[in-house]
């Protein structure tokens, strides 16, 4: 018999029970490489959401996730804040201002003071996101009910969720643009009922979170995904 | 008893009555230091009375009501562009009179619209908010210049379970907007920096006055009847000579 100390047994107890209340989930992220791309000590990398005058929709919590897992880790990379990179380059990456093509940046560039100021803050590559995630199916039928004796819940929910997310990478150093990274995920939650209602929640959106910011890495820094 | 029947049924009133609308306070906004050059003349900005305190009130899908307090942001997001955007800058309030000041040119902004959706209304999960503002640009003998409409838009996607947070934010995105519009394009737009080369010529002032009735699309009463604060062809005096 193999004892399991108790700490232990009940970080196992934790990640068993974690596993199984999960959803289901099928994830796949594909590169497309126009450039060779490499990043220096000292620079660093800006996470923004794709403007919303061109119809963009990607949730502010989903760039601060790949802001946060593209900098953890042992291999990760310098992220400057995207409000911060905004703030101090007025009025040139506003929503209705920032180019949509990497064919504006010459004249970005050539602005006063935005070439000077995008050197200072060491920012060599800008990841613009473009996507969201969506519930597209769902189904089953699940109703509660309570009375003087208590109350409880019978039936059987499910519903799917798709994220689609496209992150296009520009070399401001080049002043071209390095590729894109994509993730597509699709979630499927669970909710069965008796009695007490147990939520099987897929996390669609943290996985693609973490999945884009996994290749984006590997992307930038031209090596294997870890 | 009947005291006790009232006192449960007012709360419960109330409650259902606050079920029903939403009020949104906005606090007041900032914005960065542009990296732009400054326009090198000196301006004087008269703040309308409604920039100090401005509500928008409206039913949306004839069930909801929202009330969106925008409070003094306007005053403030005005005079914080305007100081950065030109060389000087004096700021007036309504009863201030404009000739007992020395400047290149006056600024009169107003709010010509406000609109909101909410995702109910766009069956998306955004919040969005259009301000239209209009500036009336006189040279510094009270004679118009310039006409120019600023649309401005603000879009956040709705996050929690609180709708005023997501709503307040597209509304400082669109204040926002209306700032980076302003500072990128005022030059290009109304062309000012021509006034520091003194006021209006005489045959330049017919042409201006036209091509804002045009713009307006008002008659050559109403136009004047817009101006009438400001005195076309002459700031009034004290004495009102």
């Amino acid at each position: 018999m193999i004892r399991v100390p108790e700490r232990r047994g009940k970080s196992l107890l934790v990640g068993l029970a974690t596993v199984m209340l999960s959803g289901c989930i099928t994830a796949r992220m594909e590169d497309n490489r126009e450039a060779v791309t490499g990043i220096a000590e000292g620079e660093s990398v800006v996470i923004m959401a794709k403007s919303y005058h061109v119809g963009n929709e990607t949730e502010a919590d989903y760039v601060s996730c790949v802001e946060k897992a593209m900098q953890s880790g042992s291999g990760g990379l310098r992220v400057m804040p995207s409000k911060q990179f905004v703030d101090s380059l007025f009025p040139w990456f506003e929503p209705r201002t920032v180019p949509s093509e990497t064919k504006g940046l010459d004249k970005l560039m050539a602005r006063p003071g935005v070439k000077e100021r995008i050197r200072k803050h060491g920012v060599r590559y800008i990841v613009w996101l473009d996507g969201d995630t969506e519930r597209v199916a769902g189904g089953g039928s699940l109703s509660c009910a309570a009375g003087p004796g208590g109350g409880g819940c019978f039936g059987f929910a499910w519903w799917q969720k798709d994220a689609d997310y496209t992150a296009s990478v520009w070399d401001l150093t080049e002043q071209e643009s390095a590729g894109t990274v994509s993730a597509d995920v699709s979630g499927t939650s669970y909710m069965p009922a008796l009695v007490v209602p147990i939520p099987l929640i897929a996390r669609t959106q943290a996985a693609a979170c973490k999945g884009l910011a996994n290749q984006l890495r590997s992307f930038i820094t031209n090596e294997e995904p870890t | 008893m009947s005291s006790i029947r009232s006192v449960l049924l007012i709360p419960l009133l109330a409650l259902f009555a606050a079920g029903c609308s939403t009020s949104v306070a906005i606090d007041t906004t900032s914005i960065p230091q542009p990296i732009t050059e400054k326009i090198p003349i000196v301006v004087a900005v008269r703040i309308p009375e409604d920039f100090e305190n401005f509500v928008h009130e409206e039913k949306v899908l004839g069930r909801e009501e929202w009330t969106i307090d925008l409070g003094r942001s306007n005053a403030a997001l005005f005079t914080q562009l305007f100081t950065y955007l030109f060389d000087g800058l004096i700021v007036l309030s309504p009863d201030d009179n404009p000739a007992d000041y020395t400047f290149d040119a006056l600024i009169e902004p107003s709010i010509e619209g406000f609109e909101f959706s909410i995702p109910e209304q766009s069956q998306t999960d955004a919040f969005a908010v259009w301000i239209r503002y209009r500036l009336l640009i006189f040279d510094s003998v009270g004679n118009r210049f310039a006409n120019w409409p600023v649309s401005a838009y603000g879009k956040s996607q709705k996050e929690g379970l609180g709708s005023s947070d997501s709503l307040q934010r597209a509304a400082v995105l669109a204040m926002r907007d209306a700032a980076a519009l302003m500072v990128t394009q005022m030059e290009r737009a109304t062309g000012l920096s021509a006034l520091a080369d003194g006021p209006l010529e005489k045959s330049l002032i017919e042409d201006v006055e036209q091509q804002v009735a045009d713009e307006r699309g008002l008659t050559e009463e109403d136009s004047a009847r817009a101006v009438a604060l400001t005195g076309l062809g002459g700031f009034q005096n004290d004495s009102g000579t």
